[in-house]
């Protein structure tokens, strides 16, 4: 017998989002395949760089980063799997996971965040949505405060989603600073 | 800081108060959400609720069996917008959102639906302030 936690409903989040399926957490790393077959998602304890924790609608999210700058999320996991999972994280890779809020006030307004390949808007230090860059076909400024973002869109992305994301845009006030553009301001 | 004064300004409506509030869905597809005034959107399969007083207005597109639907939020200085109810110093806002769908008929009442919403929101605010005032 293999070590470790194994699950059989667990999601992978993201988008085209909510495939149901195998989870694996072991001293080695983790594992997720899609039930059914086909995908196969395989992360080396070595490469995971952050761990998160999110209560979502109905359940908790696990959120890992890793070296490339890749971030996968996994659903589908209950109150009582967050504390057995976190000290078996703990004892195996060393990080200690941390705990993020979700944002559901439905404000637009908030902080913008990347790490690695994704980008993920806050508001009120919470995390609204996330979005991965690596999907990104195009980014553009508009005019001089607005920055659009827009997505890669194919058969495989759109397969399972009646409604797909195209685009998206962002308006940074001038009085922003954390975003201060490349131009000289006076 | 946020006014507290006798009228709500818009930016302290919120969707929900809690992560359980929000409607649980398998399907990913916009949705609005009457009871909590919310509209919910499908980014990176998960549901992202919007109060719909943010939503400056929606517009959609056919083109044979493809539909698109744009949505338009509230940011500080456009024309009309009431730049004193959207005070977050520093802060970044969702400008615009744009969605390809696959269901006309989904696509068309979905929209309806944010329009109606809107203006039912709008027009109980604005009476509101005016009762305030």
């Amino acid at each position: 017998m293999t070590d470790g936690h194994h699950f059989n409903n667990i999601s992978l989040g993201g988008r085209g989002g909510g495939n149901p399926g195998q989870f694996k957490l072991y001293s080695g790393g983790l594992a997720w395949k899609k039930q059914g077959g086909g995908k196969i998602i395989e992360v080396d304890k070595a490469d995971i760089t952050s761990v998160t924790w999110m209560r979502i609608p109905k359940s908790y999210q696990l959120s890992v980063g890793t070296k490339e700058g890749l971030c996968y999320r996994f659903f589908g996991f209950r109150e009582q799997d967050v504390s057995s999972l976190t000290n078996f994280i703990q004892k195996s890779t060393g990080i200690t996971p941390e705990e993020k809020q979700l944002s559901v006030s439905g404000h637009n307004w908030g902080g913008i965040e990347i790490n690695g390949n994704t980008l993920c808007f806050n508001v009120s230090s919470k995390e609204a949505f996330e979005i991965s860059l690596a999907d990104v076909s195009q980014s553009q400024m508009q005019g001089k405060t607005d920055v659009v973002l827009e997505f890669h869109v194919d058969d495989t992305t759109g397969a399972n989603e009646k409604d797909s994301l195209m685009d998206l845009s962002f308006h940074v006030p001038t009085s922003n600073t954390q975003f201060i553009g490349d131009e000289h301001r006076t | 800081g946020e006014g507290r004064g006798p009228s709500r300004a818009s930016n302290e409506l919120v969707a929900y108060k809690n992560v359980n509030d929000v409607p649980f869905v398998r399907e990913l597809v916009i949705q609005v959400d009457q009871k909590n005034e919310a509209v919910l959107l499908p980014i990176y399969g998960s549901m992202v609720p919007f109060h719909v007083s943010t939503v400056k207005s929606v517009t959609s597109h056919q083109d044979n069996r493809t539909c698109t639907i744009r949505i338009f939020f509230n940011v500080p200085g456009m024309p009309f917008s009431n730049d004193s109810k959207l005070n977050s110093q520093g802060a970044i806002y969702l400008k615009e959102i744009t969605f390809r769908s696959k269901d006309p008929r989904h696509s068309s009442e979905v929209v309806q639906q944010i329009k109606t919403l809107r203006r039912q929101v709008a027009s109980r605010e604005s009476e509101r302030a005016e009762r305030a005032t």
